[in-house]
C-alpha cells in the first residue's frame, strides 16, 4: 500500500506483513497462553517425568548409598508392601461410604432447593453454600470440637434424647461416618452444580410427563435423572478422583498416624509420609505413580461406561 | 502504534507473570536450618573457617531445645564458648523439632551436614544411624574423664558396631508413678520403692512382678458402682478409675519392661519379636480387653481422660513412664509418688531415654567439634540441663536437679527411685537401630493402636503378621 510522507511529500511503500492475519493471531494466542504453558511445563510436566524417573532409582534422603538405577525394585517392593495394600483398602472402604453420600445428598438437597413449594430458596442456597467459603482446615478443627464425645454439641444433642453418642473420631466403627460428616461441610459447591443442572431441565418435559400420567417419582426417574446424568457423571468423576486422593482431614485430625487402628491410614497419607517423613523419594514416587494409574484407570472406565447411562441432549451420533 | 505498544506491554506483563510465578523472591531465601523460633541465625557453611577460627556448627533440635524460652540460654552458652576460644567459632543453628529431621536430612543430602547435633535422643539419632562419629579416639587423646558418669550410662552410649557415639548428658530412667490415695482407698500397701524388694499383698510377701502389678491393677480399677475389676458385678462399660497405664510408652518401650531386646536380629537385617516382648504385649492386651484395667484407645484419647495424658487426669492409679513425665503430671494432685519397676522373670528393667550431643561422622574438624562437645556436656551442662528440665547423667549434679523438682512437687516424692533406676537400664535400648527406622516406627505405632482399639484379636497371629510387615520394611533398606 502506498503512503504519502507528510514532511517530504514522497510516496513510500509499506512493507507487506510478514505473517498472515490468521497466523499472527495464532502467534499472539500462543503468547498469551504461554504463562500457563510454561507453568505447566515447569511445575507439572517436568516434575511428573522426574518422579517417573525417580521410581527406577534409590533416592532416599536418609541413605548413605550412592544414587543408582534399581530397575523395577520399587514396584516389586510395592507388591510386597502390606501397608500400601492396607492403605489402598482403607481408601476404597472409605470411598464406598463417602462417595454415595457425597453424590446423593447434594442432589437431594438441590432437588429440595429447586422445589417450587420451597419458600426462601435463595436464603437456603446461601446457607448451604456459606460453609464452602470457610477455610477447610478451620472447618476441620470446628468439626473436631463438634464431634468431641463429651463437649461436642452432636453428642450433647443425642444425650438430650437419651442416646449415648459414640466416640466419633476415636472409635474404628464410627470414624468413617464422622469423616463423611466432616466432608459434607463442603457440599455447597456440589449443591450449586446440581441446582444449575436441575434448572436447565426443560419444564416442557415435565409437562409432557405429567400429561402421560407420570407422578413425582416417575418424573424423577424418567426426566430428571436422564437429563441430570451429565452432571451426575461430572460429580462422580470428580468425586472418585477426590476420594482416592483423600488426605487433608486425616492429616489435620490425626497427624497422619492412622488412628484409630489404622482406619485413617489412607493411601495418600502413606504416600505423603513416604515422601516427607520417611524421605524415601523413590518409593514415594512409585506410590504416586501407582495412585495416578489407579485413578486414571477408574476414570477411563467411568468414561467408557458413560455411553450407557449418560444422556447428552444435544449429542449427535 | 498504540496496538504495538499494547502488544509489547502485554508481552512484558506475560513475562513478568512467568517470572513471578516461577522465580524466588529476593530476601525470602534462608540458610538451611532456618527456624520458626525467632532466633537470629548466621549463614551456615559446613566445616568452614571464620578468619583463623574454625567454624563448628551446632544443630539443634532433634530432641529438646527449640522452645523459645530455651534459646537464649543456648545462645549464651555459645557466646561464652566463643569468648573463651579464639580458634573455634561455635555457631548455633536452631530448627523447630517438628521439622528438624527433615531439615537435617536435607542438609546431609546437600553435603552441608552440621558438626555437632543435640540434644538428641536415641530415636532421633537412630534416624541417622551409622552417621555418628565414634568418639573413642578423641576421648583417649584428650584424656576426657568418663568416670564422672555411671558406667551403665556410658555403656548405654556405646552402640555395637558404632563405638562410643555419645557421652552421657541427660538421662531419663523409667519407674512406676502411682497415686498413694488410691492405694489407701483400696486398702493396699504401696508398691516397693527399692529394687529387689517384694510386695506385701493381703499380708503376704509376693514378688514385685507383672503378675502382682496385674492383680493390683484389677483391685484399683473401679466402676461407677464402686466394684473393682475382680468383682463379678464389675461393669466394664462404666469404669471411673483404671488400674494401670503404660504412659506415653510405645510398643517397644512397653515390651522392654519385660526385659531389654530389639526388633532387629544380630544380623541387622532380620525382623524379630523378642519372646518376652510378645509376652508383654499379650499382658497389655489382656489388661485392656479382658481385665479392663488399661484404657482402650478410645478411652485413652477421650478428653475426660486427658486426651492421652491419662495419669495426669487422676483416673489412673499406676503408670510406668520416664522421669521426663514430671513435665506433665502437674494436674494429677499432690499424692503421687514413685516406685520400682516390677520384675519379669526375676529381673527389673527400667528402660531409658537419654539425650546427648553427637558429632557428625564426616565433620572436617573432629578435634574442634569434640572440644565443643566436651564443653557442652561438662561446663555448660548445668545451664543447659536446667532449661531442658533433664536429669544430669553426672550423679554429682543430680541433687540440685531434684531439689528443683521438689519445689514443684512438694509432697515428698522419693526421687531416690529415679537414681536407683539408673542401675537397671535396657541395653540394647528399646529405641535401638532397626533398618528403615522411621518406617518401622510408623508400623509400630499403627500396630499398637490396632491392639489398643480392637477386641477379640488373635494376638499371636497379629504379632506374627506384624513381624512379617517389619521384615518387608527392613528389606526396603537393603
Amino acid at each position: 500500500m502506498a503512503i504519502v510522507d507528510m514532511e517530504s511529500g514522497a510516496l513510500t511503500q509499506e512493507e507487506p506483513p510478514r505473517f498472515s492475519l490468521g497466523r499472527r493471531e495464532a502467534l499472539w494466542g500462543l503468547l498469551f497462553i504461554s504463562p500457563w504453558f510454561i507453568g505447566f511445563l515447569l511445575l507439572t510436566l517436568v516434575p511428573m517425568v522426574a518422579t517417573l524417573v525417580f521410581t527406577f532409582t534409590n533416592i532416599n534422603l536418609n541413605q548413605q548409598q550412592p544414587l543408582r538405577f534399581v530397575g523395577f525394585d520399587n514396584y516389586v517392593h510395592l507388591l510386597r508392601d502390606q501397608r500400601a495394600w492396607d492403605a489402598l483398602a482403607v481408601t476404597f472402604k472409605f470411598a464406598l461410604v463417602a462417595l454415595p453420600v457425597g453424590l446423593i445428598l447434594p442432589f437431594a438437597l438441590a432437588l429440595l432447593l429447586n422445589s417450587k413449594s420451597l419458600r426462601g430458596t435463595r436464603y437456603f442456597q446461601t446457607l448451604f453454600f456459606m460453609p464452602f467459603v470457610i477455610p477447610f482446615v478451620a472447618a476441620i478443627f470446628a468439626w473436631s470440637g463438634m464431634l468431641n464425645p463429651e463437649a461436642g454439641w452432636i453428642n450433647g444433642t443425642l444425650s438430650f434424647f437419651g442416646i449415648q453418642g459414640p466416640n466419633w473420631l476415636n472409635d474404628p466403627s464410627w470414624v468413617y461416618p464422622a469423616l463423611v460428616m466432616v466432608g459434607l461441610w463442603g457440599i455447597g459447591s456440589a449443591i450449586i452444580i446440581n441446582l444449575a443442572g436441575l434448572q436447565n431441565v426443560p419444564t416442557e418435559l415435565y409437562d409432557a410427563a405429567r400429561v402421560d400420567g407420570a407422578g413425582y417419582w416417575g418424573q424423577l426417574r424418567n426426566v430428571t435423572l436422564p437429563l441430570m446424568s451429565p452432571v451426575i457423571f461430572y460429580s462422580l468423576t470428580l468425586g472418585v478422583v477426590g476420594v482416592l486422593q483423600y488426605f487433608l482431614v486425616p492429616l489435620v485430625l490425626y497427624q497422619g498416624d492412622g488412628r484409630p487402628a489404622g482406619t485413617t491410614y489412607f493411601f495418600n497419607i502413606y504416600l505423603y509420609k513416604t515422601f516427607f517423613t520417611f524421605q524415601d523419594m523413590s518409593f514415594g514416587a512409585t506410590l504416586a505413580w501407582v495412585l495416578f494409574v489407579i485413578i486414571l484407570a477408574i476414570t477411563l472406565v467411568l468414561f467408557w461406561s458413560a455411553r450407557f447411562w449418560v444422556y447428552y441432549a444435544g449429542e449427535t451420533k | 502504534m498504540r496496538t504495538t505498544i499494547l502488544r509489547i506491554g502485554s508481552l512484558l506483563a506475560v513475562l513478568a507473570l512467568v517470572l513471578a510465578a516461577c522465580g524466588g523472591e529476593a530476601g525470602q531465601s534462608q540458610p538451611a536450618g532456618s527456624s520458626g523460633s525467632g532466633s537470629e541465625e548466621p549463614a551456615a557453611s559446613s566445616g568452614g573457617e571464620t578468619g583463623d577460627a574454625v567454624e563448628i556448627r551446632w544443630f539443634c533440635c532433634l530432641g529438646a531445645g527449640d522452645d523459645p524460652a530455651q534459646v537464649p540460654t543456648e545462645q549464651a552458652v555459645v557466646d561464652a564458648f566463643n569468648e573463651s576460644h579464639d580458634d573455634i567459632e561455635l555457631v548455633l543453628e536452631i530448627v523447630d523439632y517438628d521439622t528438624a529431621q527433615d531439615v537435617m536430612s536435607t542438609e546431609v543430602a546437600g553435603g552441608n551436614a552440621p558438626d555437632i547435633v543435640g540434644p538428641v535422643g536415641i530415636s532421633g539419632a537412630e534416624a541417622f544411624h551409622g552417621q555418628w562419629l565414634d568418639l573413642t579416639p578423641l576421648i583417649e587423646s584428650s584424656g576426657f574423664d568418663l568416670s564422672q558418669f555411671p558406667q551403665e550410662a556410658v555403656d548405654f552410649m556405646n552402640v555395637g558396631g558404632e563405638g562410643q557415639v555419645g557421652i552421657p548428658f541427660a538421662s531419663y530412667p523409667s519407674m512406676l508413678y502411682y497415686h498413694r490415695d488410691m492405694f489407701a482407698e483400696a486398702g493396699l500397701e504401696e508398691p516397693p520403692h527399692e529394687y529387689g524388694q517384694p510386695y506385701v499383698l493381703d499380708g503376704e510377701e509376693v514378688p514385685w512382678d507383672f503378675e502382682t502389678l496385674a492383680e493390683l491393677a484389677r483391685r484399683l480399677t473401679v466402676d461407677v458402682n464402686g466394684n473393682d475389676a475382680n468383682s463379678p458385678d464389675f461393669d466394664p462399660e462404666n469404669i471411673v478409675q483404671w488400674g494401670y497405664e503404660p504412659q506415653y510408652q510405645d510398643l517397644r518401650a512397653a515390651g522392654s519392661y519385660f526385659g531389654s531386646g530389639s526388633l532387629t536380629a544380630d544380623d541387622g537385617t532380620t525382623a524379630q519379636i523378642p519372646e518376652h516382648w510378645a509376652d508383654a504385649w499379650k499382658w497389655l492386651y489382656n489388661g485392656i480387653w479382658t481385665d479392663h484395667t488399661i484404657m482402650n484407645l478410645a478411652q485413652r484419647d477421650a478428653p475426660e481422660q486427658g486426651n492421652g495424658n491419662v495419669m495426669n487426669s487422676g483416673k489412673v492409679a499406676m503408670a510406668l513412664t520416664h522421669l521426663w513425665y514430671t513435665c506433665c503430671i502437674g494436674d494429677a494432685g499432690d499424692d503421687w509418688d514413685l516406685a520400682a519397676v516390677p520384675e519379669n522373670n526375676g529381673t527389673a528393667t527400667s528402660n531409658f531415654n537419654a539425650d546427648t550431643f553427637r558429632i557428625w561422622k564426616d565433620t572436617e574438624h573432629p578435634e574442634e567439634a569434640f572440644e565443643v562437645l566436651s564443653y557442652l556436656v561438662t561446663d555448660a551442662s548445668a545451664d543447659l540441663l536446667q532449661v531442658y528440665g533433664a536429669m544430669p547423667a553426672n550423679p554429682d549434679d543430680q541433687d540440685a536437679f531434684f531439689a528443683g523438682l521438689d519445689e514443684t512437687y512438694s509432697q515428698g516424692v522419693d526421687w531416690q527411685v529415679a537414681k536407683d533406676s539408673m542401675a537397671y537400664p535396657d541395653n540394647p535400648s528399646f529405641e535401638a537401630y532397626t533398618p528403615s527406622y522411621k518406617e518401622a516406627f510408623d508400623a509400630i505405632v499403627t500396630f499398637w493402636d490396632t491392639l489398643r482399639s480392637t477386641d477379640g484379636l488373635d494376638v499371636d497371629a497379629e504379632i506374627a503378621s506384624f513381624q512379617e510387615e517389619l521384615q518387608t520394611i527392613f528389606d526396603r533398606s537393603e
